[in-house]
């Protein structure tokens, strides 16, 4: 069965300018090896049957419209909504598929994710972005945090209890340090003047905070605090579910970290420095 | 003449850009009196070889524009350290992560140096091990004043009367012991991997204390219609909400060392590991409430703990009437060794003073013998004072009068 739900945030007046762009992701289900090969159960929107930890990154225009075909290719039943969306909230038997048109009107880092049995379906992969507004110097950092015992317990469709969350693993594109390193869509690469974009969400049930060395950022979107932006800082609170446009305009060369403040969260498996911890290179 | 012209040169930098040089020891086997009156092994940053570090570590202090060099030599043995300038974007030699610039062995020291650039608050802190090594006591603060050195936020932002920070961290006095503090260092592996403990924090600090250590020790002490700024800076693995009295109107002005776009007017302000924010509070009323810093597990949300800080605003037009005590001096001002404090009295009573600094540490005070009716005057030995910005008040049971002074 498929349905088609039509999502305009706002009227798209100049739709000659407009592309609609096509993409169809696939709800996985497989392991996630994490650094020290340890595995844990893992979910995943991905571009094909291949289940691969990392969610797959959409990204459109400001004004395009993204027409995305969502397959249940797990054996259990999920769903499919967009942060700060109303009415959208799809079902998805499994084998099932569901349609979407998504625009905006904004430059904006948008979490797509499984609603149901919140926050466990998300929580265990089911959650990625939707960047508005790329540029050619755009970065994505989807940032998670896993307790690798609690994967499992979900994946057999247990309950856990979120007042004792105490996570053990910290990922950014579902990799972690020194890995996140070799993820190209991660690690910022780019020369002195360049606008670079980063489009970054917080998918986890942990706050975090973001400390860029080397140079400040300029929140150019903000989902949870519109008063944010346009303010010049070199650290990023961010809450669950919530995300950020940062725009890093560098002005000295050189190869300089962005980690998790919260110093627990660059640790893997209770070791440091194996979390959320990677670098910026600037030539 | 291209010689003449360099010499000119260095000649016209020297007298333009000052230059501000900082000596800091990093030691392992500090002493730390918590608020239950135990002591706690910690890691920090001391001034001198023979001063155990303080919690924070001593301010950094320089002017916008400033050359700051910061000699670092470490004495403690078993570990190395650096020092990382948090959020002053300075290049990558001087970044002090131990893998892409360098790190300082036991027994040997290091230079850093940066040009101090945007007028703000800022940190410093061991990169080494950091999540042990922060929660063990190795950082402190940095303020970057106006190029004038003048009492306003930064250069053409908004003058201020007192100057108050707030250094928001925790201690989890398990990771204090020998077993967690002494860790392995592996010098040839690229990443210096640790093991790190669960982390159940049980103490909750503002400037390196917390519950009854705060009374007298952290405060705001004001007068009405004084423009009074707040430096926050949280460095620990909670997050923590500020909540400002209402009468205070507090905004916030600036965050990680730069002006906000546009001011933002609220009494609750959430600040998170690595954070700053400067916030100006001004109460028209007279006002005895307390600051409320709550503490935030980052995992669950749980609130963990609250600490408050006393503020105490005085009428300022009741100041003339505070005991009869009219016409308060301080010569000289700035002060080297001595300071006089010069005032007159129309009404016997009995009185004390008290000198703290701008971030609100008390630095010493004392009972004063009784003084005749008219004119008087004492002075104070500020010889071992530190150079930097003070309050003397002089007390009388709840009132009290402030007056500043700047320390050569």
């Amino acid at each position: 069965m498929r349905r088609l739900f039509l999502i305009h945030f706002l009227i798209i007046s100049c739709g000659v300018y407009s592309a609609t762009v096509n993409k169809t992701i696939y709800i996985n289900a497989g392991q996630m090896t994490c650094f020290d090969g340890n595995q844990m159960f893992y979910n995943a929107f991905n571009e094909s049957t291949v289940f691969n930890n990392q969610n797959t990154q959409l990204s459109i225009q400001v004004g395009d419209s993204l027409l995305l075909k969502i397959i249940n290719n797990d054996s259990i039943i999920h769903g499919f909504d967009i942060k700060w969306t109303n009415g959208l909230n799809q079902i998805i038997p499994s084998g099932d598929s569901s349609e979407i048109i998504f625009s905006s009107q904004e430059v904006g880092a948008f979490i797509y994710f499984d609603p149901l049995n919140y926050p466990n379906n998300a929580y265990v992969g089911l959650s990625g972005i939707i960047a508005v507004g790329i540029n050619t110097n755009s970065y994505f950092w989807n940032i998670k945090d896993h307790k690798l015992s609690w994967n499992d317990t979900i994946g057999n469709g247990n309950q856990v209890n979120w007042l004792s969350y105490y996570p053990d693993y910290f990922t950014i594109n579902g990799k972690s340090n020194p890995n996140i390193n070799l993820d190209t869509s991660a690690r910022v690469v780019g020369n002195i003047g360049d606008t670079i974009l980063i489009f970054m969400a917080n998918t986890g049930q942990a706050e975090h905070s973001i400390h860029f060395h080397g140079y400040h950022c300029e929140i150019i979107s903000s989902s949870f605090n519109a008063n944010h932006v346009g303010r010049s800082k070199d650290t990023f609170p961010i809450k669950v579910m919530e995300s950020y446009v940062l725009k890093l305009i560098p002005h000295q060369t050189g190869e300089y970290p962005v980690h998790d403040h919260n110093l627990l969260a660059i640790t893997g498996g209770g070791l440091y420095p194996f979390g959320m911890f990677l670098t910026i290179l600037i030539q | 003449m291209k010689v003449l012209f360099f010499f000119f040169w260095i000649f016209i930098i020297n007298i333009t850009f000052s230059q501000t040089n900082i000596f800091l020891i990093g030691r392992t086997l500090g002493e730390k009196v918590i608020a239950t009156g135990d002591t706690l092994r910690v890691f920090g940053f001391a001034p001198n070889l023979g001063a155990h570090p303080p919690i924070p570590g001593p301010l950094i202090e320089a002017n916008q524009g400033d050359s700051v060099h910061i000699d670092f030599w470490n004495v403690s043995q078993l570990h190395h350290h650096t020092i990382h300038l948090h959020g002053l974007d300075v290049n990558q030699a001087n970044d002090g992560v131990p893998m892409l610039s360098f790190s300082v062995d036991h027994m040997d020291h290091g230079w850093y140096h940066f040009k101090a650039p945007h007028a703000g608050t800022y940190l410093y802190h061991c990169h080494v091990g950091s999540t042990i090594h922060l929660q063990a006591g190795m950082y402190g603060p940095i303020i970057i004043r106006p190029s004038d050195g003048s009492n306003t936020t930064w250069d053409g932002g908004y003058p201020f009367d007192t100057e108050t920070m707030l250094f928001m961290s925790e201690f989890d006095t398990f990771w204090h012991t020998d077993s967690i503090l002494d860790h392995e260092h592996d010098t040839t592996a690229v990443y210096d991997p640790l093991e790190i403990p669960p982390y159940t924090p049980d103490y909750f600090l503002i400037n390196g204390l917390s519950d009854q250590q705060l009374k007298d020790s952290v405060e705001l002490l004001s007068i009405t219609n004084y423009e009074n700024y707040f430096r926050l800076v949280n460095i620990g693995y909670c997050s923590n909400k500020v909540i400002f009295p209402s009468a205070l109107s507090a905004e916030i002005i600036d965050s990680d060392g730069r002006p906000l776009p546009t001011i933002e007017t609220t009494d609750t302000i959430e600040i998170y590991p690595g954070e700053r924010y400067g916030v100006l509070a001004k109460s028209a009323i007279p006002i005895n409430d307390s600051i409320q810093i709550q503490y935030f597990d980052m995992m669950t949300g749980e609130l963990k703990n609250t600490q408050y800080v006393s503020v105490e605003i005085t009428d300022a037009n009741k100041l003339s009437e505070f005991g009869d005590l009219t016409e308060l001096t301080l010569v000289p001002n700035p002060v080297d060794n001595e300071l006089s404090v010069n005032f007159n009295l129309l009404k016997k009573i009995p009185l004390s003073y008290r000198i703290t600094s701008y971030d609100g540490k008390l630095i010493f005070a004392k009972n004063l013998p009784n003084f005749d009716l008219g004119k008087n005057s004492f002075k104070i030995n500020t010889s071992s004072l530190k150079s930097g910005r003070y309050l003397m008040s002089l007390i009388n049971h709840k009132n009290i009068v402030s007056k500043k002074f700047i320390k050569l």
